[in-house]
């Protein structure tokens, strides 16, 4: 091959690569689920999760092994860490498993990855809370199943709120009231722990949002709208618990659980996990003098949802009988069994009526909490549009912004980025 | 040595030695290449070489002395061996295709494309953008403050990580002799200890009111900062850690290359009169140089790619202050921005090959250069 043909034959092949570009138009909206055949389930279905849930999975799959007599239940614990990585992997290599849990956040990009099969309809969508069912819809199509939630209350020390001469918070004075008292008449350093930023910070954020009226996009999830007198306000409201000083701009890591244990820190927002964290640490009587408080309500009174969605790969090649472990999981009865063996929470309504949960009214609260719980939108850029809202978060937090700034910087960034619609 | 004994002239030993030093190389260049002229009847020998089979070159060499006529049969032997060669080495011309080049060529291609995560199933449906992602990078506020991080934590943790590691090198080399294993174990040991371990250890020590330097400086009467919660102590905290952590091993270099300068030059010194720092100025420094261009380019490259130091201990806080530029790109990739990431790699490529070179140029001199310059 002389120099000119190997030009040529270069060019050739880049103008081929090139010519194969190009994005088809029209995403995965509208998608039509089909359904599911009936009779138990047959041969392998093999599944990836996560955590306790990855190492616990095979107590629920053997009674479905029990009641679907010629199906295997394959189960691989994945990290947390490498989970994301190792699902887009799969994907992009068409190798996945048939059923996986996922976190919430990441649906958006999945399904609009077109590698996640639509809900079918053997699957009752009102049994489940309504802000869990959420993180499964992406552009009108659910995607998966609410496996299991999580919400965030205000934890307070009941003996310091006593000692303050402060009831639990109903609306947004009432909180700002409520900490300042903490810190003032109960001599806690610190009223309040809220994160003043960094990973993760915007869970804590958002709630406030919502409670003041604000929507994170439009209506189809198309465009940003982070940039609204109720984002500001609310970005505000968040950093004037720092600029009064009720609440600390930096605590080193694992101070806020010894800091709440030895009175110094009154109350913070946090999930469910902190119980079992508290109690370790603190002991089992040192629950005793925790209170648990619904979110305050400004326009209304929302939470944050989070917690994992079991979903179902379109490159599955026992489709059917994945869509029946699904089911079965998502069974009443089966998620009050699943909370018995790793305390995670049902995402179905009316597992919270068993006895179990019922009875402990630490959780009841959580339960409640649940009825008015938000999701972030299901785009598949959610999780760098969360970055930017950390990096405006800690910017308030640590002084330096105002909330109409913040808001402003926040829109400005997130329509850079778009919602990969 | 008594060309060496020229007084006043420090250099002088440095000069000497250089003389014969060049030659063996010049020397040993001879033997290795191939000599000028005899290249037509080396392509047995060559092939042979390759084969590995000594007793087959003179073989060669006759096929291609006994006539001119059979040029075809020996260019058929010449393809044969060409093939036998290809074949021994198609093992790793296979796996260096398919890991390394296919991977590298394809990042380069994807870095001028819109390719994200929601594109996994077909990757190459995506819009070819061509330089859009290396200009958005330049507006990207976030990644210029990466990039600035990069510099003060390269302009400060290289220079600092070799003068203190030269420092402990010289010291170990002449000054102490009883405990110098000890010495050379201490100091190489955050060299192999696991950066999560480090990471554990440097929050005890940087712990804002129970940490141990606070309370050291509590000692003295000084309030110390929240080091790595502080918008002004957060990178310098990341240095010293860096620093800490990488100073065994340019050590260990360093001692390798101190102990290889000849004693004779240093006795020279010593007749000459030259005082502690013009030994160390005049003849450490010189013979030194390539073993210091040698760290110097090491760590360059290394402190370029920190990450794992923000990583452990700060996760980019506070406010992006120690947010590295292949931290920037390990976000961009979570997000999932294939293509902007890949942009980002090949800027951060662009930088590690620009500061060699100039490492290069600054100190890449052969110690006898300025020797022929002067005769």
């Amino acid at each position: 091959m002389n120099q000119r043909t190997r030009v040529v034959a270069l060019l050739c092949v880049a103008g081929v690569m090139l010519s194969g570009c190009g994005r088809s138009s029209g995403g995965s909206g509208g998608e039509q689920a089909k359904g599911v055949a009936g009779g138990a389930a047959t041969g392998t279905i093999t599944v990836w999760a996560m955590g306790t849930e990855g190492e616990k999975l095979s107590v629920l799959a053997k009674d479905f092994e029990a009641t679907n007599p010629g199906v295997t239940v394959k189960i691989t614990p994945v990290p947390w860490d490498a989970a994301h990585d190792k699902i887009a992997t799969a994907i992009a290599g068409h190798q996945t498993p048939d059923v996986s849990l996922i976190g919430t956040t990441w649906m958006g990009e999945f399904a609009r990855a077109g590698a996640l099969d639509p809900t079918p309809d053997v699957i009752d969508k009102a049994q489940f809370f309504p802000g869990a069912w959420d993180t499964t819809a992406v552009d009108g199509t659910s995607y998966g199943v609410p496996w299991y939630v999580e919400t965030r209350l205000i934890y307070y020390r009941k003996d310091l709120a006593q000692q303050a001469g402060v009831r639990p918070p109903t609306s947004w004075a009432d909180l700002t009231a409520f900490a300042a008292g903490l810190q003032q008449k109960a001599k806690a350093r610190w009223g309040m722990y809220l994160q003043p930023g960094g990973q993760g910070s915007w869970q804590t954020f958002l709630p406030f949002a919502w409670q003041n009226g604000a929507a994170l996009t439009d209506d189809a999830n198309k465009n940003f709208t982070l940039d609204s007198p109720e984002m500001a306000k609310a970005l505000d409201y968040y950093r004037s618990f720092f600029t009064s000083g009720v609440a600390p701009k930096d605590l080193a890591q694992g101070q806020l659980e010894q800091g709440f244990i030895n009175g110094t820190i009154g109350s913070f927002i946090s999930g469910p996990w902190h119980l079992g964290i508290l109690k370790d640490q603190g002991g089992a009587s040192f629950l005793d003098k925790v209170g648990l408080a619904q979110m305050p309500k400004e326009k209304a009174g929302t939470s944050f949802v989070g917690g994992g969605d079991l979903v179902v790969f379109k490159d599955t090649k026992n489709r059917d009988s994945a869509w029946k472990f699904v089911q079965y999981l998502s069974k009443p009865e089966t998620q009050v069994k699943w909370y018995q063996t790793v305390s995670d929470l049902p995402a179905v309504k009316s597992s919270w009526n068993d006895q179990t949960l019922k009875a402990d009214p630490m959780l009841s609260e959580f339960g409640q909490q649940l009825n008015d719980a938000k999701s972030p939108p299901t785009v598949s850029t959610w999780e760098q549009v969360a970055s930017v809202i950390d990096g405006e978060v800690e910017k308030a937090a640590q002084g330096g912004e105002t909330g109409a700034g913040g808001a402003k910087a926040m829109q400005q960034k997130a329509s850079q980025i778009g919602t990969g619609a | 040595m008594d060309d060496l004994a020229e007084p006043g002239d420090t250099t002088a030993p440095v000069l000497g030695d250089g003389g014969p030093a060049g030659r063996a190389v010049v020397a040993g260049g001879t033997a290795a290449g191939p000599p000028p002229g005899v290249d037509g009847g080396l392509a047995g020998g060559r092939a042979a070489a390759g084969a590995g089979a000594a007793g087959r070159a003179g073989g060669g060499r006759r096929v291609a002395g006994r006539a001119a006529g059979r040029a075809r049969g020996r260019s058929r032997v010449r393809r044969n061996q060409g093939l036998a060669a290809w074949g021994f080495a198609l093992p790793f011309v296979l796996l260096f295709a398919t890991f390394v080049a296919l991977p590298v060529l394809s990042s380069f291609f994807f870095s001028f494309t819109d390719l994200r995560s929601s594109d996994l199933r077909h990757p190459f449906a995506v819009n070819f953008t061509g330089l859009r992602n290396y200009s958005r990078l330049l507006s990207d506020d976030v990644f210029r403050q990466a990039a600035l991080n990069t510099v003060y934590f390269v302009g400060v943790g290289v220079p600092l990580t070799m003068c203190l590691a030269l420092a402990i090198a010289v010291a170990l080399n002449s000054g102490v002799n009883r405990l110098r294993t000890f010495f050379r174990v201490g100091y190489y040991l955050p060299v192999v200890t696991s950066i999560v371990a480090i990471a554990v250890l440097w929050r005890f020590i940087l712990e804002p009111t129970a940490g141990l330097l606070n309370q050291l400086l509590g000692l003295v009467g000084v309030t110390g900062p929240n080091w790595v919660g502080s918008k002004v102590w957060a990178m310098p905290s990341i240095i010293a850690m860096a620093t800490w952590r990488n100073v065994g091993f340019l050590m260990v270099i360093f001692l390798a290359g101190l102990q290889a300068i000849p004693a004779q030059l240093y006795e020279a010194a010593d007749v000459d009169g030259a005082s502690g720092w013009s030994r160390f100025r005049f003849v450490t420094l010189p013979m030194l140089r390539p073993t210091l261009l040698f760290g110097a380019v090491i760590t360059g490259i290394g402190y370029l790619q920190f990450f794992e130091e923000p990583f452990v201990l700060t996760q980019g806080k506070p406010l992006n202050k120690t947010l590295s530029v292949s931290y920037d790109i390990y976000n961009q990739f979570g997000f999932g921005n294939y293509g902007y990431a890949a942009a980002m790699s090949y800027v951060l490529f662009a930088a590690i090959v620009l500061l060699t070179l100039l490492q290069f140029r600054l100190l890449g001199r052969r110690v006898d250069e300025p020797a022929s310059g002067r005769r």
